[in-house]
């Protein structure tokens, strides 16, 4: 990009920004596994270093029409959220073991203090972002993240509300098994709404100088990339039930010996091995085929007057690259994880490019960023909330 | 992080080295040509029409890495950015600028090599003591009472799916429990934990088979085709009760709970990133190898008992016998394909090392033989 002359013309052209990962998968493993170490070693303490440092390499092997991307987390700061979330999450799981009303209340605490959490946590990962020396910002305020998240824990209140009208939790009623399928099947029929209503806060409020995003997507779209999944999902059932009666089979008779930990420990194993198998294969195939075709759409359909991604993200491709990952972390015990993320990353990333009809060069920030809170950040990472920017 | 470096950095006489390098000032995106050099404590950045004079220690240069840029972040916000990152580092090296510790060790596959190796060598202990450790101490923190639900939950399910009520009569369980007791009234008081038995005949045709069995919180259930099996003998039904009261003494089932979710956590910690299913797997196979451990347990529990109640532990030598030759006629009547596919040696599937959750048999009946003269 540099090499342009500056200003040399004024005339709106389209400037097109590949985007290209330069990480490689054997520098990445040698930084997991020697912060790995030290993670574990310190008992969790160094985890925000041993983040920062991935951020850092991951974002810094990604580079935006020639220029690389670069995170300015500090670890102390992040230490403090995880501390803060930490005890959250600790008072949350604490709560639910007295009594159904104190697991409620607390269910309730979280579902409001989430969609805060989580505007900070967008606020302070992206004004951490930096290309070309300027911060990314994320514009979207408490209201909209109020919006977007509290249909969420809509269903989880009905059902734990429910419950304290349940005399004994042993033998629910009839009604409280027709209203928790109820509340069920409403769920899937919004979940494609719910997921665009998220989306659509995130992608909205991405910023850059003076350029905002927004994502010009109907809730139409997203229900397609769901049922189109939804009948992978199908298919990939329909393999299921082959593999499982096999299992059964095998399975089947082989439980039950003299001894408690025998009895116990054995079906134990056997539902992991159920759960495992079952899991491996709606997972294995649906999975990139969502990954793909959502983030073809959400990318594609972000953007604004003057400039827009494109994602090209093709699903076998994909699927091969999944297969492959998996075989490999199974044979290596988890040591291949650092090339198969680096692999993943570079698939992922580079089949997005940004055209712009604004000449990067001209970008101009006028405020600093505001940082938010790095607890949300933390919130983010300890529950399991990908931003997935 | 990078702090400890930057007095090498003064110190060293780089004032006539020059490195190539644009400018963000933070407010725009605009790349400006400068080239950089140290002078004594202060960093020149030479730019077209500016120079700017900064404190060495306060320019964070990113980690060195053998892809990627190399960055430095300015106190101002501004950053350098060295496209050129060889030359970089080697302008750096010359400046006096040293690693991290945990850089050099990044960039050494010789300590990457030994990161690896601690890194198994701390799972293995975790593993073999921390697991162990940790869920005896967290049992402590556990009440009894905990153990006694998991145990009902536990009974309900087995009740509703595999088992049915005892067909036995009364005097026959009368004769089991009988025996049983006058065994538990020759230990040494105290030492005998609350338990209970429960009689139950397999749902099914191919059922449970001959079957014993003890829940967390001290009930053990005993199957109407064991009790059939040995009736002739209720010091052998003893003995297995014996074996049963050992995985109660231990608390071997809560344990198994406490256990798989310090198993769950490392792996999750190590590959939850990558999978949550893949993270599942280490707790499967920790579960088999733990639940052996177990089986061992109890059985030692089981000669103990058995010797203090005036009862040869050889008794279990002949209930292995016993249940093995049951096992391999129920075997060859069964059409499961898995029962024939075994060796014809191998102990039935219901004695249950078909996912190794129990030792083989040969070696338990070894260890009971040499009960007998210890």
């Amino acid at each position: 990009m540099n090499t342009n002359p500056p200003s040399a013309t004024r005339e709106p052209r389209d400037h097109n920004l590949p985007v290209q990962f330069t990480g490689s998968g054997s520098e990445y493993f040698r930084i997991w596994i020697v912060n790995l170490l030290l993670v574990l070693v310190t008992l969790g303490i160094y985890f925000p270093w041993a983040k920062v440092r991935r951020l850092r390499y991951f974002y810094g092997s990604t580079e935006v029409g020639g220029a690389p991307l670069d995170f300015h987390g500090d670890p102390k700061k992040m230490l403090r959220g995880y501390l803060l979330t930490g005890a959250l999450v600790l008072l949350y799981s604490v709560a639910g073991n007295f009594s159904g009303f104190a697991g409620l209340v607390a269910f309730i605490m979280i579902a409001a203090l989430w969609p805060a959490l989580f505007k900070s946590s967008m606020q302070f990962r992206l004004a951490n972002t930096s290309w070309r020396g300027l911060r990314f910002r994320f514009k979207g305020d408490v209201a909209g993240a109020y919006r977007a998240m509290v249909p969420l824990f809509i269903p989880g209140v009905l059902i734990l509300s429910a419950i304290l009208f349940v005399p004994d939790e042993a033998k629910p009623p009839e009604w409280y098994f027709a209203f928790l399928g109820g509340v069920m099947i409403v769920m899937m029929l919004s979940a494609p709404w719910l997921w665009w209503n998220l989306k659509s806060y995130q992608h909205n409020h991405y910023a850059l100088a003076q350029q905002q995003t927004e994502l010009r997507s109907t809730v139409g779209a997203f229900y397609i990339v769901f049922l189109k999944t939804l009948g992978v999902v199908l298919l990939a059932v329909g393999v299921l039930a082959g593999v499982a009666g096999a299992l059964a089979a095998i399975a089947g008779k082989g439980l039950w010996s003299p001894g408690a930990g025998g009895a116990f420990g054995a079906a134990f194993i056997a539902i992991m091995i159920g759960v495992i198998g079952g899991l491996f294969v709606v997972q294995l195939l649906p999975r990139p085929y969502f990954t793909s075709r959502m983030q073809n759409l959400l990318w594609s359909r972000t953007g604004n007057s003057s400039m827009r991604f494109r994602s090209r993200l093709e699903f076998m491709p994909l699927l091969g690259l999944t297969l492959k990952n998996w075989v490999l972390m199974v044979l290596t015990l988890g040591l291949y994880w650092p090339f198969a993320s680096v692999a993943l990353a570079r698939m992922r990333l580079e089949s997005v490019s940004v055209t712009t009809r604004v000449d990067p060069e001209s970008l101009i920030e006028r405020a600093r960023a505001h940082e938010g809170e790095a607890a949300g950040d933390a919130a983010g990472d300890l529950l399991g909330l990908d931003i997935g920017l | 992080m990078s702090d400890p470096d930057t007095s090498a950095l003064q110190r060293a006489d780089a004032a006539h080295a020059t490195l190539a390098a644009q400018y963000f000032d933070g407010q725009s995106a605009r790349a400006q040509a400068v080239t950089l050099s140290v002078s004594g404590p202060t960093l020149l950045v030479r730019g077209e029409s500016f120079v700017l004079d900064l404190a060495v220690r306060d320019v964070h240069w990113s980690e060195r890495t053998r892809h990627g840029p190399r960055v430095a972040h300015l106190k101002s916000g501004g950053t350098l950015h060295c496209p050129d990152a060889r030359a970089c580092d080697a302008w750096l090296r010359a400046a006096g600028h040293t690693d991290s510790p945990v850089v050099r060790a990044q960039q050494s596959w010789r300590w990457v090599l030994a990161s690896i190796a601690g890194l198994a060598l701390l799972v293995t202990a975790f593993a073999l003591w921390g697991v162990p450790w940790l869920s005896r101490a967290a049992l402590h923190a556990i009440p009894h009472s905990i153990d006694k639900e998991l145990g009902q939950a536990a009974l309900a399910t087995i009740d509703k799916h595999l088992t049915q009520p005892s067909a036995l009569d009364t005097a026959q369980q009368q004769r089991v429990r009988e025996a049983f007791a006058r065994a538990v009234a020759a230990q040494p008081a105290g030492s005998v934990p609350e338990h209970e038995l429960l009689f139950r005949r397999g749902r099914g045709k191919n059922g449970i088979g001959p079957n014993a069995f003890a829940l967390p919180g001290g009930t053990m259930v005993m199957t109407d085709e064991l009790v059939q099996l040995f009736d002739a003998d209720p010091t052998v039904l003893s003995g297995v009760l014996a074996h049963e009261l050992g995985h109660v003494q231990h608390r071997h089932g809560m344990r198994m709970v406490v256990q798989a979710s310090l198993i769950g956590l490392l792996s999750s910690v190590v590959l939850g990133d990558f999978s949550s299913i893949l993270a599942a797997a280490p707790v499967v196979l920790g579960q088999a190898s733990y639940s052996r451990a177990a089986e061992r347990e109890a059985d030692a529990h089981c000669a103990a008992f058995l010797k203090t109640a005036g009862v040869s532990p050889a008794v279990m030598v002949g209930l292995f016998e016993k249940l093995s030759a049951a096992g391999s006629r129920s075997a060859r009547d069964s059409n499961d394909a898995k029962d024939r596919a075994a060796k014809t040696d191998d102990p039935p599937s219901w004695l249950g090392i078909a996912i190794a959750s129990h030792p083989d048999d040969r070696e338990r009946i070894e260890f009971f033989r040499a009960a007998v003269t210890r």
